[in-house]
Parts: structure tokens; sequence; C-alpha cells
């Protein structure tokens, strides 16, 4: 038997589990909808909405699958697919490596000019990218790089945030690490790649995974500097199909659905690292 | 301090070129670029005719009514999106923040939208928001209520993107706020308990005021963030209707990409660059953050 102080904590428990459990929903039933809704035929779609039914998958299992392999015969989704992993996996490697080996020679050598130009690199962190996309396509025209995966790779790569990043990391490695591998007869780029990289794996992570994630939803500069469409990453091959005649709603939200689990995927697997990357930072939301 | 010899100085420039490289031709130039080309009436329909118009692009500017609207508009989306979304953010932290059966699911719940990209949270919510066929009018008439325009009205569609931006953004500065409310010491709160203070009381003299450098981080990030504004009118609205979703950052590339005047779009870029710029230096001089701290 329960006292009348613990039925009354219990009811009030119980009322506020249920008031946040439709909270939660209310952040969960876009997605829902979105997943249910690549499962059902079209029609079914629309029969349903509005009502709880919407929220509900079809009870026709056998044709679940529908609206994917209608959605995989009229779209390469797969090349997509492929096109946003290789220009994710280009920019993270070329991010890791251009932005470290800047952040280890700002931290590791003392050279003339040094300090100005780290200011000057830190004074452009507040170029808002954004506003000079325009520029920025006539330098990669200009460059003859239009419609080539460079296009999209290379104006992704430095980063002065990464660099800074990368620069705090080595300056908090002794000297005496780097000074002992000196004097065993070292030189400069095997004490960056066989002593300060390895030493590195958080910013790298960290770096790595805000780079892919970043490069795996832009839209505007690949629509931007692409022109075949078999070159397109999903981003933009998304809003292609959702304007590519006829459009059926089951598969939009099929393709919808597809783009998302790889970044499911990377949240699950490097949650950690974008969490520490928020902490240094203080820039987010990309 | 003891550095690497001086006699390896120079070799510091190898591993900065790479970077340095980048960083001019994608960043630097374009930035400079905007100042010359701002001076012109450089159009990519007729590159060889371009002539030096002074600033004839910016007295334009300040005339256009498109660029005029979009100021308003993305000042509408910050002055709505930041408390919105913060607002949201704290409330999804404290709830979190507490132990509570179910507690990782509702978490994971709240985090949800952020995995989602701009581009499919756009395309996702063109059908929720769709005025006939719509998720949205669906429950709403469901419930007895008259359907909405939503992104058909010039009213309501700027209010549809704000509320829509917010559930996708709000999971992730809950996990900051979380961070931050994990980075007060329990004792504080034992000691106001045993000083007899209320739940609210300890909210308001011990979390809001521990909370605060994590807040203003998050304020001024989501305010600067939220004048970039661009996806979402672009994929959704494409401005409309009757301009009332067109952003500075959409027109811009409307301006330069779609109808190629480089001239006038860069005079834009300039113009609005330059302000966005301020607001990042205010920014930082309230949060002190970014800063140099390279005094050795």
């Amino acid at each position: 038997m329960m006292t009348g102080s613990q039925k009354a904590r219990f009811a009030k428990t119980l009322i506020s589990t249920i008031l946040i459990t439709l909270l939660a929903f209310l952040f969960l039933f876009p997605l829902i909808w979105m997943i249910v809704s690549s499962l059902k035929p079209e029609a079914q779609i629309y029969r349903d909405i509005g009502s709880f039914k919407s929220f509900l998958p079809s009870l026709d299992v056998g044709q679940w699958g529908n609206a994917y392999s209608s959605l995989l015969k009229r779209f390469n989704v797969f090349l997509y697919m492929l096109n946003s992993l290789l220009y994710g996996l280009g920019v993270t490697a070329g991010s890791i490596i251009v932005n470290s080996l800047a952040g280890y020679a700002f931290s590791k050598f003392r050279f003339r000019g040094r300090k100005l130009l780290f200011n000057i690199m830190i004074a452009l962190l507040v170029i808002p990218g954004e506003t000079i996309i325009i520029q920025k396509f006539q330098i990669t025209r200009s460059l003859g790089l239009l419609n080539t995966p460079f296009a999209v790779v290379f104006p992704a790569m430095a980063a002065p945030f990464y660099i800074y990043m990368f620069k705090n990391f080595f300056d908090a490695i002794s000297n005496d690490v780097i000074e002992s591998a000196e004097l065993e007869g070292a030189g400069m780029f095997r004490i960056y790649w066989r002593i300060m990289l390895p030493m590195a794996k958080p910013a790298i992570a960290t770096v790595g995974t805000l780079s892919f994630i970043g490069s795996w939803n832009d839209y505007i500069w690949p629509l931007m500097v692409l022109t075949d469409t078999d070159k397109f990453p999903l981003q933009v091959a998304i809003t292609n199909i959702n304007n590519t005649q006829p459009v059926y709603m089951n598969q939009v939200m099929a393709i919808l659905t597809l783009s998302t689990i790889p970044l499911i995927l990377i949240y699950v697997f490097f949650q950690k690292y974008l969490v520490q990357g928020i902490g240094a930072s203080g820039t987010g939301e990309k | 301090m003891k550095s690497i010899t001086s006699a390896k100085s120079n070799q510091a420039w190898i591993y900065l070129f790479p970077a340095l490289l980048l960083l001019t031709l994608f960043l630097f130039i374009p930035a400079l670029m905007s100042i010359y080309y701002s001076l012109t009436d450089y159009n990519m329909l007729a590159p060889q005719a371009r002539l030096f118009i002074g600033l004839k692009n910016y007295l334009t500017l300040f005339k256009d009514p498109i660029f005029l609207k979009s100021v308003r508009n993305v000042a509408q989306f910050v002055i709505f999106v930041m408390p919105l979304q913060v607002g949201v953010a704290l409330g999804l932290a404290l709830i979190v923040n507490k132990k509570r059966p179910g507690n990782t699911f509702f978490k994971i719940s709240f985090f949800a939208p952020v995995v989602v990209s701009l581009v499919v949270t756009s395309v996702l919510w063109l059908y929720i928001l769709n005025p006939e066929q719509g998720l949205l009018n669906g429950v709403l008439n469901q419930l007895g209520l008259p359907s909405q325009p939503l992104l058909t009205s010039p009213k309501q569609a700027m209010f549809a993107i704000i509320g829509l931006s917010a559930w996708q953004g709000a999971g992730y500065q809950m996990l900051i706020f979380l961070a931050g409310l994990q980075n007060i010491p329990n004792e504080i709160y034992e000691a106001a308990t045993l000083d007899g203070a209320g739940k609210w009381e300890k909210f308001r003299h011990i979390t809001l005021p521990m909370l605060k450098p994590t807040s203003l981080m998050i304020l001024t990030t989501t305010f600067i963030d939220a004048f970039k504004l661009i996806v979402q009118p672009m994929v959704m609205t494409q401005g409309g209707p009757m301009d009332s979703t067109i952003t500075p950052v959409y027109y811009i590339y409307r301006t330069g990409f779609t109808d190629r005047q480089l001239g006038y779009a860069s005079a834009m870029t300039i113009v609005y660059g330059v302000a966005i710029i301020l607001f990042t230096v205010i920014q930082r001089k309230v949060t002190g953050a970014g800063g140099d701290n390279d005094d050795r």
C-alpha cells in the first residue's frame, strides 16, 4: 500500500513523464512521419493524413520497400551517396592534413612574421564565407575547376579555426619531446608525422568529424559549381529529385530517410568529439 | 622559452604553404575582389563592358526595395528565432538534466532533428506545411480547426521557417546547456536547500547566474548564424510569397549567380558582410572568445 504522500509523488512523476513524452513527440513526429511515409503507398499517405494512422506504418510489410525500389530504379541514389562520401572523405583528409601542418608551423617554428600572420588568420575568421560565394565562384571558374570534384573539395579544406585548434593542441605538447627526437636525428617532418600527429588524435577526430558533417550537409556550393547530375552529392540530388516530375511523396520521403542514415551513424560513433568541438570553439550550428 | 633552432625556421613556410595558398585563393582574394567589383558595373553576361562606376551600386542598393525587404526579413527571423530556439534549448536541458526514467530516450528525441541536414529539414517540412495535403493542416482539420495558408502566405511564411529552424537547431544547444549545467557543483544546491531555498529560488539565484557564460556564447553564435539564413528560403519558398522570405545572403546569390550581376552583388557582399563582421567583433568583445592567447 502507498501512503498519501507517496501517491501524490507518484501522480506528479506520472504527469510530468506524460508531458515530457508529448514534448518528445513534438520533436520526433516529423521524422516518424518521414520514415513511415516512405514505407507506404502514395495514396495511403494522403488517406491517413491528420489521423494517428499517419504515424503508423501500413500493415502490409511486404510492400514496405516499394517506394525505395521505385526510387532506386528512377535515380542512381547509390552514385549520389558515393559522391557525398568521396567529397566528404576528401574534405576530411585534406582538412586534417592542411590545417594540422599549418598549426604545427605556428606552434613549433619561430619565423619572421609568425605573430602577424597568425593574427591576420584569426582576423580572417570573421569573414562570413556565405557572403563571398559569388567571388569564390569566379576564382574557381578561372582556375578551371568548375564541374570537377576539386571545386567541391579544395575550397572546403583550409579553415582558420581548425588551424587555431591544432595550434592550441600542439602548444600543449612539450618542446622537450621534439628536442629529444631531434637529438636522435629525426627531421621536423618526421617529428610531425611520427610524434605530433599521433599525439593529436583528439584534435584530429574533432576536426575530422566536423569537416565530414559540414561537407556532407553542404548544399549551395556544390549546387553552384557542379553541372553534371552524376557528380551531384546527395543534398543537391535531393532537391533535384524533389523537382523532377512526376514527384511521388513516398519516394521523396525514401530519399530523405536514406540520406539521413549515414549521419545517424556518424553522430552515434563520434558524438564525444563533437561535444568537445563545441566546447572548445563556441562556433557551431553547421 | 626554448624553440626550434632558428636555422630551421624558414622551413615553416613549407608547412604553411598549403593552408596559405587555399586561404588566399578561396577567402582572401574573393574578399578583396568584392571590394573592387562593387565599384564596377561588372555583368557576367557582358564581361568586356566593365566600367568603373564609383559608389553608384551602393546608392542603388540603399534604395533597392528588395534589399531593404531582405534585411527586414532577416531581422524578423533573428528576433524571433533567437529567444525561441535558445529558450527551448534551455528548457530541454533542464528537463534531461534531471534523473528520471526514460531520460536517454528523451535526450535522443530532442537531439534527433539536429542529425537531419538543412536540405532534408526543408524538403520534409515542405510536405508537412503543404496547404492542401500537408500533415499540419490535416491535423488542424482533424481537431476541428481551419486550414492555414502557411508557406503560401506572406504573413505566415517567415514564421513557419522560424519554427522549423528552431525545431532543427534546439537539440544542439540543449547539449551545450547540458554541459554547462553539469559543471555546476552539486554542493551549491545542497547548501541552498539547507538554507531553505525553493526550486524557483535555486533556479534564479544559482542555475541562471552559473549558466551565464554558456548562455552568452549560445546567444551570440545563434545571433550571427541566424543572419546567414539562406537554405530554408531557397529550398522552400524561393524567397516568396511576395519576397516575404528573401534574405540578404539569398539575394546576393540570386543577383550574383542567377542574374550574373557581379558588380551589384559585390556591393551587397560588402555592406552585409561588414555588418556581420561588426556583429562578430562585438560578440568577441562580449564573450572574450577566439582571442589571441599567443603571448609567449
